[in-house]
């Protein structure tokens, strides 16, 4: 039972990050990574009763609370403000994202035999899966020329970090913890900030258009 | 002899069944699309008058049309009939299993589509031309998208006919693996694209510049549209079954008793109900995708499906 929900919850992520890969449309995104968020969140959960491990609780409702409602509010209503709601032609188009994005998956579960624990069993999927989100993560940032989707993709890479701990170690300490949540939410709210600059400045949020002089 | 009496009994039983519930399956979304709108909708049952009206008409073909435009709805409704004698419903056998598995269900129900859109080039009118190389355009996409969906599921079980699949399916019992997600992930776009449902195609409207399926069949009235309908409710009918069949093989018939099939019977109508209402969902939450935007789509579903494959081996 344990190892079917936090299978099916990995997978659920995977299947979102790439679902995010071949979608234009910003709202879409955000909510892709809100259910990602309550997936993860799962996993914690599922893991904090298998093991019994009363912290994973505080971490999986830190999850839940912080990055599937308060992150993509947040988000929402940045881009509300805007008023910019799609994602323009990226760098590589999303036929070929997605090619890349499947070789990305391969080399994330082979990379994940490497480590000890990850050969066998929920551990070798839990830790392929989020190797590969955090390599697809990665590419997002790299191709996409919005700075909310950039901000999404470094979210997903954080989200990937903490399915490895999980898997892994079944969590880091509760101090560790909480200390990247916070991070995280600062680094949202000052990312949500810069967008608001970039897109005074520019009157885009083509983050291209960043290295262009402006006079 | 009597092996394949048998066989002919029970396939013909099970197409006769699927066919009956198929208009079903139509006014059941149409009434769930219309409750998520506040509308009140049409009758449950207006499929199957819309049928039976169309069949009482009079045929009426354009004078420049061929033979090739008369038999295009004959060969898709033919082709789809003959795509539910290879999948298992109510009991872990399908009846023609010993004719073909996978492939030679991707290629009937690919060979109603050239007939239909073969026949919608026949009538010479820009429509349906337009209609048959839209619908094309996606097939080629969405073809082996279908099959590495299916195949991926072929793996699990290890072997390619749909029968035995299913069996092995059902003995091996609930083990999770993440290709099961993915390739779920994939078959249910492909289950949207190949239906015409709304990210894809619009049944509900004849808009000249977004119409697909809608546009190829156009120039067809009568007993020709009776059909027609009726194939492609069937067809999605079949494709919800194989889902059902595929990811939930809960409550399927292992061995023939009036109580197992009971269930079987039930557990399959709540399958299709659930995914059925998966599909409104998707259908009412969204908005129809620009037509250069639906092979993206499609392709989308291709990647989750070879994921789905290569993660097996992985």
């Amino acid at each position: 039972m344990t190892r079917d929900v936090l299978i099916l919850c990995a997978a659920g992520m995977l299947v979102s990050a790439y679902l995010m890969v071949g979608q234009k449309a910003l709202f879409t995104a955000i909510r892709l990574y809100a259910v990602q968020s309550l997936l993860l969140g799962t996993v914690a959960i599922t893991m904090a009763i298998a093991d019994r491990r009363d912290e994973l609780f505080v971490m999986a409702a830190l999850t839940i609370t912080l990055k599937s409602a308060l992150i993509p509010w947040f988000l929402m209503r940045v881009i509300d403000r805007i008023g910019i709601h799609r994602e323009i032609e990226p760098f590589l188009n999303v036929p070929a994202s997605l090619l890349v994005c499947l070789g990305l998956t391969a080399v994330g579960y082979r990379v994940s035999t490497g480590f000890p624990e990850g050969t066998q069993g929920v551990t070798h999927h839990l830790v392929g899966v989020a190797l590969s989100m955090l390599l697809i993560g990665l590419f997002l940032m790299v191709t996409r020329k919005k700075a909310v989707t950039q901000i999404l993709a470094l979210l997903t890479v954080e989200n990937a970090v903490f399915l490895v701990a999980l898997g892994i170690t079944s969590g880091m300490p509760l101090v560790v913890e909480l200390g990247i949540s916070f991070d995280v939410i600062l680094a949202v709210l000052m990312l949500g900030i810069l967008v608001h600059r970039i897109v005074d400045r520019f009157e885009s949020m083509d983050v291209s258009r960043l290295s262009k002089l402006k006079g | 002899m009597g092996e394949a009496l048998r066989a002919a009994v029970f396939a013909v039983l099970q197409a006769a069944l699927l066919l009956a519930a198929a208009p079903l399956l139509h006014g059941v979304i149409k009434k769930m699309k219309a409750a998520f709108q506040t509308r009140q909708g049409p009758p449950l049952l207006q499929s199957y008058y819309d049928i039976a009206k169309l069949l009482r008409k009079e045929p009426i073909r354009s004078e420049t049309t061929t033979w090739v435009y008369a038999a295009g709805p004959r060969v898709y409704f033919a082709t789809a009939v003959a795509a539910t004698t290879l999948v298992p419903v109510f009991v872990t056998a399908a009846p023609l299993e010993a004719v073909g598995g996978i492939l030679l269900l991707v290629g009937t129900l690919a060979l109603g589509r050239f007939a239909l859109a073969s026949a919608a080039l026949d009538t010479g009118s820009p429509f349906g031309g337009m209609g048959s190389s839209r619908e094309m355009t996606i097939a080629a996409l969405a073809e082996p998208a279908l099959m590495l969906g299916l195949f991926a599921s072929a793996l699990a079980a290890g072997s390619l006919n749909l029968g035995t699949l299913v069996r092995g399916l059902a003995e091996q019992g609930p083990s999770l693996h993440p290709s099961d997600l993915l390739g779920f992930a994939s078959l249910f776009i492909i289950l949207i694209a190949e239906s015409g449902r709304v990210p894809v195609d619009n049944p509900a409207t004849h808009l000249e510049l977004t119409m697909i399926h809608e546009a190829m069949v156009l120039e067809y009235a009568g007993p020709d549209l009776a059909l027609v309908e009726w194939a492609s409710a069937l067809k999605e009918l079949l494709y919800l079954t194989l889902l059902a069949d595929l990811f939930a093989p809960i409550g399927i018939a292992t061995t023939l008793t009036p109580a197992t099939a009971l269930i079987a019977v039930t557990a399959w109508s709540m399958k299709v109900f659930l995914f059925a209402f998966g599909v409104t969902l998707v259908e009412s939450t969204n908005a129809k995708l620009r037509l250069f935007r639906v092979p993206e789509l499609v392709a989308t579903s291709l990647g989750l499906g070879f994921l789905a494959l290569a993660i097996r081996f992985l």
